[in-house]
């Protein structure tokens, strides 16, 4: 049986996040391939409709990344996607899909080990979900 | 669409080419639709490597690229610049990471492989979709305001004033020089306070491109970075400044008498008055809240006594319209109101003083001429001079203020100077004497043992009141244990808090205020004298507490910033990847309006839509992701551009 | 050659659609004098014979109104579909799924469970469900299949225009009639209302700050709320903003929020995600515990925001982990 590998498609921020995924290369860390990085300005660019989409595209799972509280190269954009993550997720509650299927969490420039743990953590926690199922309906 | 896509693909020297199969990479990008060819490079960002992407973008007629290598972070910009030089338009680049985020992340080559597959297919679909975006410009003001001609107003503006550039120093009291103007010495040197800025206020009042607004205050700012129209309100002066010479004979007339405020309230003026000896412009004023003629009463008597037919009751206040491209907040400081903590007896117990009011006593143009003196006219015995006040206690402010600890010294000094009879204690809970010479003025004055220092655990401690005659002070001492002294005169050292006006200064130049009431950098520390509100600069005090080096080191670094980027005749150059919003599609929601930091989107009530300023607009795209009609756009990261970006990643 | 022949259908509605066309009150006497309506269940006696026998084409264009969720439906758009012009998807739950469509966050069993044998009021104690053959005495019944989910119109056959609303206000209902009659028409696939959003319209956008920050989200039951002021600057969800315009405001002006049933607008993919976003960024807090305590302040946001539209959202339902 082919073990499941989790496609997971994460929304990095240029300034802190993007840098940080950069920095764990710089390092030459070993990190899951199951990654698929589409680089935004700022986490608060990030849709609530880019992450459905993504789910129904294929993902298995979502992962935002931006600045730390209070860094946002724009001052506040992280916050607003905060904010939206949490509205979303609960919002998602309502259609069936998971805790841990989408996540956000915050890695700075530097934080290559953060970087590497926090997708490695992800794909480990999707893989125990199983797929997602888009073909639904 | 019929785009011809060139992918180039980069070995990277070993880095890329020894961490996946490039012949698989090239053969299944070659695959993807719209792609004209696929193939490899040793290093693109050579000289070699971009002379033939160069050559081949015209050679192939390609209308998009697509480059495989390292991160954006490190060669966008070059590879931008390649297109540009070929007529390409360089947006019409996207660049695929598969060095930092794939070969050297991915130690199977095969997953590595097949991760660069699908990041260059999501780049194909992008890229598909990018829009050629120009870099525009706009026409800008070159003059500037300067608010509050303090220390760090006039040192921005000596350096603004350049030629062909016109500055407009606009300050709400009827002299320049702000706090500085007022004290008698300052430290670390102990130079004369008054020559040091003297010449520096005549310059700034007879700079042929500088002009100074005494009397006003600015009531609103419209528009933004480069086209700012501030409205400025001049209060009547009544007394003409190009006749009065300051000799006083209307002060001698005046039958009011006042509380100075440039003197603390320790002494009195008239009504019409100039607020201390030596005050420039050195012409007199009329207080119309207190001037009899002002409250209906039939008096003319400075107009009577002034030889030179100065005085005009009948001037108005006036409005004025000026049009600058960017604006200096140097509207300096107010101290920590001690009556907040009653224990200190500031305002009941008499000979308490705070430091700006003992400045005064110091200063030869104050109430006393510079002698000190206690309320029944003798000089102290002893004088106690109290660090801390307001400081660095939860109750009132956390902050340091910085330069207390050395003023307090400066005080020990010059009051044992004039009064060498007197003892001198300070009671302090911390030094703080950073910089280069302030240590070096400690040692000097605990070497002449000019002054006893008394360690206390913390200014909360301190309880002042009267007894026998003289000032009791009981306070805990740094071991915790009780202690007391008496003296004659005690100086509290209070905090420097942000000025009692800020609030108004904040909501008309929409910058915020944070703790203490100081206006907010717009990054503490890579961006220190701008705001949030692009081409509103902040320096002095305004920002926080400082001394007067770094005062004047902000008033010329804001200087600076605005010379570099307003130039006289250029044109300001505008970021290409902003947000724009689509009229046809915008109800007037204003769910933008709130959202953005930079003051981008206003709504315009005439069109009922929000429009986004360009020139302040960052391109972050919070508005965009919020606007519930999808009537923004993020340039160069459209919702098309980005679901295509994910439908390529995972198709 | 005849006057023009429409057609009018309902699959799964709840009649308001109907109630619409009639609200046309003296306009209906314009319409029905410059066309011949050849089909409409609720009002008139036409069979599915008269419609079959239609040569293809023959009906100018065919209002369908309600989602489809079972067979005979689909069967009938599809006929519609053959034999009409232009078809015009009528109402929010032909345009979206609508209110119906909300029966796709349960499964089928879970429905006809919930309908035939746990509600309060029914007495099945066989626990019988209807299906599609039964034998009664020898003759065979047929009931139309009943589908696994809920779907707009769109989704089983091609439209051509949208009348959206919940029910749509009569007129725009005549407008597209006379539109279509007077050859005005625009576009295939337009939605024919306004092309921004409620706001726009609002009569109390004037009264809406530039900046909303909401520490507490209510519902209108627990505030006394101001009829003049924008519902959102009073902390009550309204959907306003998220919403096609067009309508009148007819909630508005009858004091309660929008609920967002004449879909989203062009550039917006999915109403329900566009929703949480814009809410979401009204939130007044940056501490994580506090943004999560004023979200849950948002009562079954997968429910508000999809009220009309889930069908036709990017999930469409449920995620069933089960399904092929």
């Amino acid at each position: 049986m082919e073990t499941f590998e989790p496609k997971i498609v994460g929304f990095l921020c240029n300034w802190c996040s993007y840098e940080g995924a950069d920095s764990a290369g710089k390092a030459q860390k070993a990190c899951p391939a199951n990654l698929r990085v589409v680089r935004v300005m700022c986490s608060g660019r990030i849709d609530p409709q880019f992450v459905i989409q993504t789910f129904m595209e294929g993902a298995d799972g979502v992962l935002i990344l931006g600045c730390h509280p209070g860094d946002c190269h724009y001052k506040e954009g992280n916050y607003n996607a905060l904010k939206r993550y949490t509205v979303l997720k609960n919002m998602l509650k309502g259609f069936g899909i998971e805790e841990g299927r989408l996540r956000l969490d915050w890695v700075s420039a530097t934080e290559a080990d953060k970087f590497v743990q926090v997708v490695s953590d992800m794909v480990e926690h999707v893989k125990q979900l199983g797929p997602f199922n888009h073909h639904n309906h | 669409m019929g785009e011809k896509i060139g992918i180039y693909i980069c070995e990277c020297g070993p880095n890329i080419k020894d961490a996946m199969n490039l012949d698989e990479l090239v053969t299944f990008a070659q695959g993807l639709e719209n792609v004209a060819f696929a193939k490899t490079f040793k290093t693109l960002c050579s000289e070699e490597g971009k002379a033939l992407i160069g050559k081949e973008i015209k050679g192939n007629h390609l209308t998009r690229l697509v480059i495989a290598a390292c991160s954006p972070k490190e060669h966008e910009v070059t590879f931008r610049k390649v297109l540009k030089s070929e007529g390409l338009n360089p947006f019409f680049l996207q660049i695929v990471n598969i060095r930092e985020q794939c070969a050297w992340v991915i130690k199977d080559r095969s997953q590595a492989t097949e991760k660069a597959k699908f990041l260059i297919r999501a780049a194909v679909h992008r890229v598909i979709h990018h829009e050629p975006l120009e870099e525009r410009q706009m026409e800008c003001q070159p003059d500037v305001l300067v608010i509050g001609g303090g220390i760090a107003g006039i040192s921005s503006a000596l350096v603004l004033a350049q030629k062909n550039r016109t500055v407009y120093l606009v300050e709400k009291l009827p002299c320049v020089g702000g706090k500085v103007a007022r004290y008698e010495e300052v430290f670390p040197n102990l130079e004369c306070a008054s020559c040091m800025l003297d010449p520096k206020m005549d310059e700034v009042l007879h700079h042929e491109h500088i002009e100074v607004l005494t009397l006003s205050e600015v009531q609103e700012v419209l528009g933004s970075y480069g086209n700012f129209i501030a409205k400025v309100k001049t209060k009547a002066r009544h007394v003409d400044t190009r006749q009065c010479i300051g000799c006083g004979a209307c002060f001698e007339a005046c039958p009011v008498k006042v509380k100075n405020e440039y003197n603390e309230g320790l002494n009195e003026r008239k009504a019409i008055y100039v607020p201390y000896a030596g005050a420039l412009p050195y012409v007199a004023v009329i207080d119309e809240e207190h001037c009899l003629h002002f409250q209906g009463k039939d008096c003319v008597a400075c107009q009577k006594g002034c030889p030179f037919g100065c005085i005009h009751f009948d001037e108005k206040d006036q409005d004025r319209e000026l049009r600058v491209g960017a604006i200096v907040l140097s509207s300096g400081f107010d101290l920590f109101d001690p009556t907040r903590a009653s224990e200190l007896g500031y305002g009941q117990v008499e000979n308490v003083y705070t430091s700006l009011e003992f400045e005064r006593l110091l200063s030869s143009t104050g109430p006393t001429g510079g002698k000190i003196l206690m309320k029944n006219g003798q000089p102290p015995k002893k004088i106690a001079i109290i660090h801390c006040v307001g400081s660095r206690d939860k109750r009132y402010n956390e902050h340091c203020s910085g330069v207390c600890c050395a003023y307090s010294l400066k005080f020990a000094h010059l009051a044992k100077a004039k009064l060498p009879e007197a003892s001198i204690v300070q009671i302090y809970s911390d030094f703080c004497l950073p910089g280069k010479a302030s240590q070096g003025f400690f040692y000097q004055l605990d070497q002449d043992k000019k002054s006893e220092f008394l360690h206390m655990r913390g200014a909360d401690t301190i309880k002042i009141d009267q007894k026998d005659g003289r000032i009791h002070i009981t306070y805990t001492d740094v071991n915790g244990k009780p202690a007391q002294i008496a003296a004659d005169m005690v100086i509290l050292s209070p905090a420097i808090e942000g000025a009692r006006d800020a609030e108004t200064l904040a909501r008309v130049l929409h910058i915020s205020q944070g703790k203490a009431g100081f206006f907010v950098e717009e990054h503490a520390k890579l961006a220190p004298v701008s705001t949030m509100n692009e081409g509103v600069f902040i320096a002095g005090c305004a920002q926080g507490p400082k001394d007067i080096q770094s005062a004047v080191a902000e008033g010329q670094a804001a200087a600076g910033r605005i010379i570099s980027r307003l130039i006289p005749g250029e044109r300001l150059t505008l970021e290409p990847m902003v947000s724009v919003v689509d009229e046809t599609c915008c109800s007037g929601c204003k769910t933008c309006i709130g959202l953005c930091p930079y003051k981008a989107p206003i709504y315009d009530a005439e069109k009922k839509c929000a429009v986004i300023n360009e020139l302040l607009c960052k391109g972050c795209g919070v508005c965009v992701a919020a606007c519930p009609s999808g009537a923004i756009k993020a340039r160069h990261f459209t919702d098309q551009q980005i679901l295509a970006e994910i439908k390529g990643l995972l198709i | 050659m005849g006057k023009p022949k429409i057609a009018l259908y309902w699959c799964s509605s709840c009649g308001g659609c109907e109630e619409s066309v009639v609200d046309l009150a003296e306009d209906i006497l314009t319409v029905v004098e410059a066309v011949e309506i050849v089909f409409w269940p609720v009002a008139m006696d036409f069979k599915y014979e008269d419609i079959a026998a239609i040569p293809d084409g023959g009906i100018v264009a065919s209002l369908i109104n309600g989602a489809i969720r079972m067979e005979e439906q689909a069967r009938i758009a599809k006929l519609l579909r053959q034999k009409s012009k232009y078809v015009i998807a009528h109402g929010s739950c032909a345009h979206l799924g609508g209110v119906v469509g909300l029966a796709n966050f349960y499964k089928k069993n879970a429905v006809l469970d919930r309908a035939y044998k746990e509600v309060p009021t029914i007495h099945n104690a066989q626990g019988i469900l209807p299906k599609e053959k039964t034998d009664d005495s020898g003759r065979e019944i047929e009931l139309s299949a009943f589908h696994d989910t809920v779907k707009a119109l769109d989704q089983v056959i091609d439209v051509d225009y949208y009348i959206p609303g919940c029910p749509p206000p009569p007129n725009l209902i005549k407008n597209a009639i006379m539109s279509l009659l007077e050859g005005r028409l625009p576009p295939k696939g337009t939605v024919l209302a306004e092309t921004k959003a409620l706001c726009h319209t609002c009569p109390r956008r004037e009264s809406k700050p530039d900046k909303i920050m909401i520490r507490e989200f209510k519902r209108v039951w627990e505030t006394e709320w101001d009829p003049s002021r924008c519902f959102l600057d009073q902390g009550i969800i309204c959907l306003g903003p998220v919403t096609r315009g067009g309508c009148g405001e007819r909630c508005i002006q009858a004091n309660m929020p929008c609920k967002g049933c004449f879909g989203a607008l062009e550039s917006v993919i999915d109403q329900g995600a566009k929703s949480a976003s814009f809410l979401a960024s009204i939130i007044n807090a940056e501490d994580p515990e506090e943004i999560s305590q004023i979200a849950a302040s948002i009562p079954d946001p997968a429910g508000l925001f999809y009220r009309f539209s889930l069908p036709s959202s990017i999930l469409k339902g449920k995620i069933d982990k089960e399904a092929k």
